[in-house]
């Protein structure tokens, strides 16, 4: 079985839980499911042992649970759960439906210059949160404006343009948000840098075909290294799947 | 060591859940108010409510305003999470009942109208 339908059964299995919860159905309210929320708690908690605006004890525990995830699988998170970057994936797979061709990514040099872009958002989002005590970025958040059916706390005109610029964006770069914008990809970059299973190329026996590469959506270079570290790599084994050696490419413990 | 790739799924089940199910052991509160500390003389008493309309910091800090000026009260602690708060209060001064209608005190607003804004759903003894 290829990975990605196993895959998109459990992407789905979580998106459906969250949209559970999103329609009242849980004992809380769907933003507590977020372990971003986590995070923008952690001001809260240290200075006056309170949570933050809606949060609660799940933010934490959630988060707790991720960043222990990605010391073990990297961001596994991001390639297995998260139900914004589930529906970004979509578009772009459906963009590649719908033109038959392999998604042109952005250059190179470009891509690198912008990716850091995700600390600032980090920055900002916790600077303007712990500042105001309030989730001001919830008007600013895509996961937030789609589950909530555009609920308390968006802006209008300026949540519908982010949510334009998120579906445009995916359709041209696949995960275009996670790559550039993500706050919580960036909170979870050091932990995945050090994640312990990772994907490894056996250089004896790869013939230097660049399908794995190719296939990767986060533009990551599995074919130039025996064993990738990149933080990016969300072990969702689209490469492993595409290599066509057998046995090439493995996932491998290695610290 | 290779790993085999049905351990990614399982491991992302099993963290998924158990970081859901490791909420239970933090209980920080949304908000956490003394109004009065409770005297060698005073008895005291536990409530716990689930309180529709308690589901911010905001929200929750207004709720706790309209005890004010209630007789009785010692602590509220709110969860706006689960949309509950846990009074501690004195039952010789006041009561279950009385608690409960404070909060859904139905409120003047700028315009003149009249809204209730907090509804008990339940109130537990603890
Ligand atoms: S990068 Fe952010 S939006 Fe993308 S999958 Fe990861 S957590 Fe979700
Ligand atoms: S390197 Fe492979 S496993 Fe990692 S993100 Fe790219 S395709 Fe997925
Ligand atoms: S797909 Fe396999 S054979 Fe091709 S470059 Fe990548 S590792 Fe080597």
């Amino acid at each position: 079985m290829k990975t990605r339908v196993l895959r998109w059964t459990v992407l789905s299995g979580f998106a459906a839980f969250v949209l559970w919860y999103a329609f009242g159905y849980g004992d809380r309210s769907f933003e507590n499911l977020c372990p971003f929320g986590g995070v923008a708690s952690l001001y809260g908690l240290a200075t006056g042992g309170e949570f933050t605006c809606s949060l609660g004890p799940a933010n934490l525990s959630l988060l707790i649970g991720i960043v222990v995830l990605a010391l073990i699988a990297k961001r596994a998170f991001c390639g297995w759960v998260c139900p914004l970057g589930f529906i970004g994936e979509l578009i772009y797979r459906l963009r590649e439906k719908v033109t038959r061709k392999r998604v042109k990514t952005i250059p190179p040099r470009l891509n690198a210059w912008l990716k850091p872009l995700r600390y600032i958002v980090l920055v900002l989002v916790l600077y303007f949160t712990w500042q105001t005590g309030d989730l001001i970025f919830r008007g600013y958040d895509p996961f937030y404006a789609i589950f909530s059916g555009m609920g308390h706390g968006t802006l209008g005109w300026i949540t519908w343009s982010i949510l334009a610029i998120f579906l445009i964006g995916s359709w041209f770069v696949p995960m275009f948000f996670c790559r550039y914008f993500c706050p919580l990809a960036a909170t979870l970059d050091p932990f995945s840098r050090l994640g312990l299973i990772k994907v490894s190329r056996n250089a004896e026996t790869c013939i230097d075909c660049n399908k794995c590469h190719k296939v990767c959506p986060h533009d990551l270079h599995p074919e130039k290294v025996d064993v990738l570290r990149h933080h990016d790599c969300t072990n969702c084994m689209e490469c492993i799947d595409a290599c066509p050696i057998a046995k090439c490419m493995t996932l491998k413990a290695k610290v | 060591m290779t790993i085999p790739r049905w351990v990614i799924p399982v491991l992302v089940v099993v963290f998924m859940f158990g970081g859901y199910g490791l909420r239970l052991a933090f209980t920080q509160p949304t908000t956490n108010v003394v109004f009065a500390e409770q005297t060698a003389s005073g008895e005291m008493a536990k409530i716990e409510a689930t309180v529709q309309g308690v589901k911010c910091k905001g929200t929750a800090g207004f709720f706790t305003k309209m005890y004010n000026e209630t007789p009785g009260i010692y602590t509220i602690k709110t969860y706006a999470s689960e949309h509950k708060a846990v009074f501690t209060y004195d039952p010789s001064v006041t009561s279950p009942d009385d608690i409960k209608a404070v909060m859904e005190k139905k409120l003047t607003f700028g315009d003149g109208s009249k809204r209730q804004i907090f509804t008990c759903l339940e109130m537990v003894e603890k």
